[in-house]
């Protein structure tokens, strides 16, 4: 798993996914020194929830992501589809490519 | 997916047969089309209207799909494409008015309730901490205040546009301050009048400078703004204006009068305005049921007539700015002259 070695700093507001069955929109701002604050809100939060959160927070671990507030609407994502939407909404709140598309 | 069959479709509403096809289409499900609309989509069955879903500013607005096609996914179908264009032009803060009985719909959406008047209209918001926030932000706010009148007892709130600020808006705070402990203004944010929120708040600051116990606050999305109390800003009819103000006056007495301790609001008596003059006799029958006073100033006047903002922008267009210094505090007077209020003078010359 690709590790960013560098802190990413959360400026903007960034929103990747959206609200059709399968899918996950993830929100995520930034939250100055407060840590990492997750809202959860799924249709199989019941079943899942845990599992949902501990995803999110995974990757944004790994993205070196350190203070957000991230707003996460569920309708029941696979594990890939959470990860990929929240690498994405992270991408376009830092403007920082977050997908090692070309080894360097 | 199953509505391949479907066909999704921008709508352009300044031509004529398309705009009558979705006010037709809206009619019979008891809506009508929204003046302030920027933004329309609808799905079709082979050539059918069959759903639709419109933007404006940063409400979701006109959503309707036909009863034989309920329950198919159609809203939310809509509703992302809504949301997909809003953030696309970089409005991530939305919201929703709805009628109560489609609130589960579009909680499953990703909104959350706001404010409701009872069997009429829910007010939604797509952040869960939207409105907490804020409240948070005007309660730092006060704590920044240090001084306070002690010698007077009780809180209150004045809430003004001040487009601009004029003698007459200082004459009531000046008043309120004299009457509590402690004052918040709450400055209206919506960029809608023909001086910027940002110039609007900061003179009302500079003007209220010299009252030590009074906080001024940007009213942010809760106080009446587009999203709150949307007929302010276009003139609606009587019904829709009373059913607005209840809402932002719901907002008012539920959120942020107890989180400032608010126990008294204090108004100018609007003379000209009927979308006002409407919003305060709403608030005179409804806040003195959540326990919080009301008092109603007679406006200042000057030469026989009395100070309003609008009067002040007339002697601007019709350039007797000499005449606008006798209406305005020194403040405001000083801004008229600056090269920065060039633009919004600019705009009132040319502006209805």
């Amino acid at each position: 798993m690709l590790m960013l070695q560098e802190r990413v700093k959360i400026e903007e507001v960034g929103i990747a996914g959206t609200c059709e069955s399968s899918d996950i929109t993830i929100h995520i701002e930034k939250n100055d020194g407060r840590g990492i604050e997750l809202e959860l809100r799924s249709t199989v939060e019941n079943q899942f929830g845990k599992q949902i959160k501990k995803v999110i927070l995974e990757t944004l671990q790994e993205l070196g992501v350190e203070d957000a507030l991230v707003v996460a609407k569920d309708k029941g994502a696979l594990d890939c589809t959470i990860r990929a939407r929240v690498r994405t909404a992270v991408s376009r709140a830092t403007h920082h490519d977050c997908f090692p598309w070309e080894a360097k | 997916m199953w509505y391949d069959n479907f066909s999704k479709r921008t709508l352009n509403l300044h031509l004529r047969s398309e705009k009558i096809q979705v006010e037709e289409f809206l009619t019979k499900q008891n809506l009508d089309l929204d003046r302030e609309v920027e933004y329309t989509v609808a799905f079709f069955d082979r050539g059918k209207m069959i759903a639709t879903g419109s933007l404006g500013g940063r409400i979701l607005k006109c959503i309707a799909v036909d009863e034989k096609y309920q329950n198919m996914g159609l809203s939310t179908a809509v509703v992302s494409d809504l949301i997909q264009k809003a953030y696309s032009k970089g409005r991530t803060h939305l919201f929703i008015y709805t009628k109560p009985e489609n609130k589960n719909i579009f909680a499953d959406l990703g909104f959350y309730l706001i404010a409701e008047v009872p069997s009429k209209v829910i007010l939604m918001e797509n952040r869960p901490f939207g409105i907490k926030n804020y409240l948070k932000e005007i309660r730092k706010g006060e704590k920044d205040q240090l001084l306070k009148n002690q010698d007077r007892e009780g809180v209150g709130a004045v809430i003004v546009n001040c487009n601009p600020f004029t003698l007459g808006h200082q004459y009531l705070i000046e008043y309120a301050a004299s009457k509590c402990q402690t004052l918040h203004v709450f400055v209206l944010e919506e960029d809608k009048s023909s001086f910027p929120a940002g110039i609007r708040y900061r003179l009302v600051k500079e003007g209220v400078h010299h009252l030590d116990n009074v906080v001024v606050h940007q009213g942010r999305d809760y106080i009446i703004s587009e999203a709150t109390f949307p007929s302010y800003f276009i003139k609606e009819s009587q019904t829709i204006v009373e059913t607005h103000a209840k809402l932002d006056l719901e907002l008012f007495t539920k959120y942020i009068a107890p989180t400032l301790g608010i126990q008294k609001r204090f108004v100018g008596d609007e003379p000209y305005c009927k979308v006002t003059a409407a919003y305060n006799t709403v608030m005179q029958e409804i806040l003195p049921v959540d326990g919080i006073g009301i008092e109603v100033l007679p406006r200042m006047e000057y030469g026989g007539q009395p100070i309003s903002a609008s009067r002040v922008r007339r002697l601007i267009r019709e350039g007797r700015l000499s005449d606008v210094k006798k209406l305005v505090p020194e403040t405001t007077y000083r801004f008229l002259l600056s090269d920065e209020a060039e633009e919004t003078i600019q705009q009132i010359l040319g502006g209805p």
